[in-house]
């Protein structure tokens, strides 16, 4: 077992993206970017350090898209490898092992996607069975019951957690009906009678090419492997109705400051997100919200982890966090404390948000922030498979490699005035919304200080709305 | 950016292209005993540095639980050029990040930064290796920060009080004994004279291992070594530790109570440490038995027989002899001792049978590209390198790692589980809801 300096419980946007080195500026290899017949989007980049391809792939098959059929989307997702037209699961576990390689299959709150990773000799016979998982599936009725049982169990096991639940909760309390809030693995009352009928459904209208991208970055010839992709993926057959992008509907704001409070009586701890709206993956200020995150909660030396950990000893770690999507986000103080200590512990908290509207950054702690994104920047892109899944977030958030390229420019770019707008503009101040799991029966009365409490258990399912 | 070779894979029919190679780690000791491993590699304009101090919580005992992990935390927080907060603040400033964790064999600190930081972080290291400044007021602080850190693990994963309590089981007389989080009362109890022996004992140069990788060059590194840490005195060698393990003669259970969807089943056997021959016959059969759906207990456990929803195995790097873990979760409505005898029946299956060419050949396989994925990156490559240079004695035994995984066969795996899976060597623990029952 180890034990680390320092959990980082929240690293800085959910999209990769940080700053250059100052000494040497770091640019995007050069790839290739092209569309087949279908609309899928292919990208490819040579990257010869290590004999290994990497590949990913991104499909407009999220959560987003469950409907009141919570956890369809994931599940249809690990449904991919129950075996395809030519392959049991059992043959293609075997041959897949045997090669050393992984196709992992899973869907996130908006996109399903494929992470695929192999020995650069072996990419016919990987990608090709790729191919198979992706438009040849079998959904076997039989594997799909057996995975349903073990996800029934993970979900009622994940309630021994509070951390694995807490970001849940967070996201159906602060979207509310907007289908962001709609959780990704489910729940036992939903997964329970769901199908492979339903999986199919999901699948046929879902697993389209013309949203969808594949990149691959590593060990091949740009030239033979736009060859085979195009050969594998050109048969891939276009929707017959065009996807309806739910996630486009407003997100009602909220209107008061509340907490939802998630009773676990055995609770020794109180697990707690204190947060409001944020922001869009496409929002134009992004890197100048990462710079200010940074230095508010986004590294170990952050305004609440030096107040929450070092100066006070009140927790392991405290930070903070926007979590991007397409059409909108979110913004979380995250943080853990003893029960008894629960009252500090989120006074403090919010005592470090009203200092960062109150004094603002200084010139040098805004470059410090500076260098740090800079400096941790390039290991980010250092191997094929953090390049592949870069391409994909690129074609998914509609950005290029002026973006990497540029960063460093547009991190410098930033003053301690327009933090200062910056801060005024996206880090909230009222109307905050707590999500605090913990033994109720200590807890209660704490948290009704900070808002009108609404009471859970964590043993039950996650309500359709809070 | 370079290219990696594993030379002695000669069972693979992959075209072996250069090169990171055992003679591309430059090594250079210092007088104070200091060993340095460098290895320049410009794929990235970063750099970092891993100081592997060989203390752990092995060697702690008891009364002082705990308090390995404790230093390292203690080891930010304030020295006599640099004082509290500055170590962080300066080195972020700069760019850089760090971190730190602690085993019950060796305490480790990685520093990643632009390499144009190269000697701030040399500054920052030698600084609080010669002249560590234990402030009462910091430990007062810090001590809540690691009973934090304990009570947040065991409220976020029931492996971490099942496994801790079967240590104290399978271990009666040697220090593996002890989790090394450490006990509660102990690490209320540390006291400054207990730190400040530590540190002088322990942290001592002659007592670790710097492994540097990335956008840097050998002989910058050696100058600035000479600068900063040359001039820090060595210290006498550490106790070593005498305790060693009785043999297990009998088989040892433990039940305990937390509230959980599906029973928790684990089961150690007592196995050689790092350096023994069988390590690499015991890595592959952790992975035939479960790395991947097709391994032998999670196509069995999971897949067919439908008693376990995880399976997983744990043996790794250690001083003194170590347990190979098998642990799972029980599925639903599977009594616990169901799951356990099935885990026993594919044991009784290779000690009868032994296990194919084909899934000998597919671990191997497996472990290559492991091993590429180890040294696709700067971190990974001073990782690894550190790790074999401390556990196994030399750095080199890295690059010789894929050519004796290579020679395993299928009698040697047979021959480790009839060797040491045996009833009496070993201790099953099991986590329910109701031990009652």
């Amino acid at each position: 077992m180890n034990y680390i300096k320092y959990l980082l419980i929240t690293s800085v946007l959910i999209v990769a993206v940080t700053g250059n080195s100052s000494a040497q500026s770091y640019k995007l290899p050069p790839y290739e970017k092209f569309k087949l017949k279908n609309g899928l989007t292919v990208y490819l980049m040579e990257q010869h350090e290590v004999p290994i391809i990497n590949a990913s792939v991104i499909l407009p098959a999220g959560a987003i898209y469950d409907g009141e059929k919570s956890g369809l989307a994931s599940l249809t997702a690990t449904a991919l490898k129950h075996g395809t037209k030519n392959f049991t699961k059992e043959k293609l576990d075997a041959e897949l092992d045997f090669l050393g390689a992984s196709i992992n299959t899973f869907a996130s709150k908006e996109a399903a996607g494929l992470s695929v990773r192999m020995a650069a000799k072996d990419k016919d016979k990987v990608l090709s069975l790729l191919k198979e998982i992706l438009l040849e599936p079998g959904f076997d009725a039989g594997e799909f019951e057996k995975e349903k049982k073990r996800l029934l169990v993970s979900l009622e096991q994940q309630k021994e957690s509070p951390r694995s639940v807490i970001g849940s909760y967070f996201d159906k309390f602060l979207y509310g009906e907007h289908v962001y809030g709609n959780l990704v693995q489910g729940k036992i009352s939903t997964v329970t009678p769901l199908t492979t009928e339903d999986v199919k459904n999901f699948y046929t209208a879902n697993y389209l090419p013309e949203g969808s991208a594949i990149a691959l970055a590593g060990d091949f010839k740009i030239t033979e492997m736009k060859a085979l992709i195009t050969n594998l993926f050109s048969g891939w057959k276009k929707g017959t109705k065009p996807q309806i992008n739910l996630a486009s509907q407003p997100i009602q704001k909220p209107a008061k400051q509340q907490v939802l409070l998630v009773n676990k009586d055995d609770a020794k701890e109180t697990t707690f997100y204190i947060g409001a709206p944020g922001i869009s993956r496409n929002n134009p200020d992004f890197i100048a919200i990462d710079v200010v995150n940074t230095l508010f909660g986004g590294r170990f030396t952050s305004m609440l982890n030096d107040e929450l950990r070092v100066n006070t000893g009140l927790t392991y770690g405290a930070g903070s966090r926007f979590t991007t999507l397409k059409n909108g986000g979110s913004f979380f103080i995250s943080t853990f404390t003893a029960g008894k200590t629960t009252e500090p512990a989120i006074d403090k908290a919010l005592e470090v948000l009203d200092k960062l509207h109150k004094t603002g950054i200084d010139e040098k702690s805004l470059a410090s922030a500076k260098n740090y994104v800079k400096g941790q920047f390039p290991p980010r892109y250092e191997t094929a498979g953090q390049l592949a899944g870069l391409m994909t977030q690129m074609f998914w958030y509609n950005f290029d490699e002026s973006f990497i390229n540029n960063f460093e420019k547009n991190v410098d770019g930033l003053t301690v005035e327009k933090a200062k707008e910056i801060i005024a503009k996206y880090f909230p101040k009222d109307k905050l919304q707590f999500v605090l799991v913990g033994r109720s029966a200590d807890i209660k009365k704490i948290a009704e200080k900070y808002g009108t409490v609404i009471e859970t258990q964590i043993k039950e399912d996650v309500k359709k709305a809070f | 950016m370079k290219k990696i070779i594993v030379h002695a894979f000669l069972l693979f029919s992959i075209s072996i292209q250069a090169q990171i190679k055992a003679d591309d780690v430059k090594t250079f000791t210092l007088k104070n005993g200091m060993k340095f491993l460098v290895i320049e590699d410009n794929s990235i304009p970063n750099a970092n540095m891993y100081l592997f101090y060989k203390v752990g919580s092995r060697n702690e005992y008891q009364g002082i639980t705990g308090l390995s992990h404790f230093f390292e935390h203690m080891m930010f927080n304030g020295a006599k050029k640099y004082g509290p907060k500055q170590f962080d603040q300066i080195m972020e400033y700069n760019g850089g990040a760090n971190n730190a964790y602690t085993t019950e064999n060796v305490t480790v600190y990685t520093n990643w930064f632009p390499s144009s930081a190269t000697e701030v972080i040399f500054d920052l290291e030698a600084d609080r290796i010669s002249s560590l400044s234990i402030d009462p007021k910091m430990v007062e602080s810090e001590r809540g920060v690691v009973i934090s850190e304990r009570s947040t693990g065991l409220e976020n994963s029931p492996w971490n009080l099942l496994f801790q309590t079967a240590n104290g089981i399978a271990f009666l007389e040697h220090p593996y004994h002890w989790p090394v989080i450490g006990y509660l009362d102990d690490m209320k109890n540390w006291k400054q004279t207990d730190l400040e022996k530590y540190f002088k004992t322990y942290y001592a140069p002659n007592n670790c291992v710097v492994v540097i990788s990335g956008n840097v060059k050998f002989d910058d590194i050696k100058k600035l070594s000479e600068k900063y840490i040359e001039p820090i005195p060595a210290q006498p060698e550490p106790p070593r530790v005498n305790t060693i393990e009785p043999p297990q003669t009998g088989e040892r259970r433990l039940t305990m109570q937390k509230d959980v969807a599906t029973p928790y089943l684990g089961i150690g056997w007592h196995v050689p440490a790092a350096k023994h021959e069988d390590y690499y016959a015991l890595t592959l059969l952790g992975d035939i038995l479960t790395s991947g759906r097709s391994s032998r207990l999670y196509s069995s456990l999971v897949d067919k027989k439908q008693v376990a929803t995880q399976i997983f195995t744990n043996f790794g790097e250690s001083f003194d002899p170590t347990l190979f873990i098998i642990a799972g979760v029980t599925a639903k409505n599977i009594n616990e001792l169901d799951m356990e005898k099935a885990i026993y029946e594919e044991l009784d299956k290779i000690k009868k049978e032994g296990v194919t060419e084909n899934e000998l050949q597919k671990v191997k396989n497996q472990k290559l590209m492991e091993f590429y994925g180890q040294v696709e990156t700067i971190n990974g490559k001073s990782n690894n390198i550190g790790t074999y240079e401390v556990f196994f004695g030399d750095y080199r035994k890295m690059f010789d790692a894929p050519a004796a995984f290579n020679k395993v066969t299928a009698d040697d795996i047979k021959k480790v589980v009839t060797k040491y899976f045996t009833k009496s060597n070993r201790t099953v623990g099991v986590l329910k809801s109701n031990p009652e029952e």
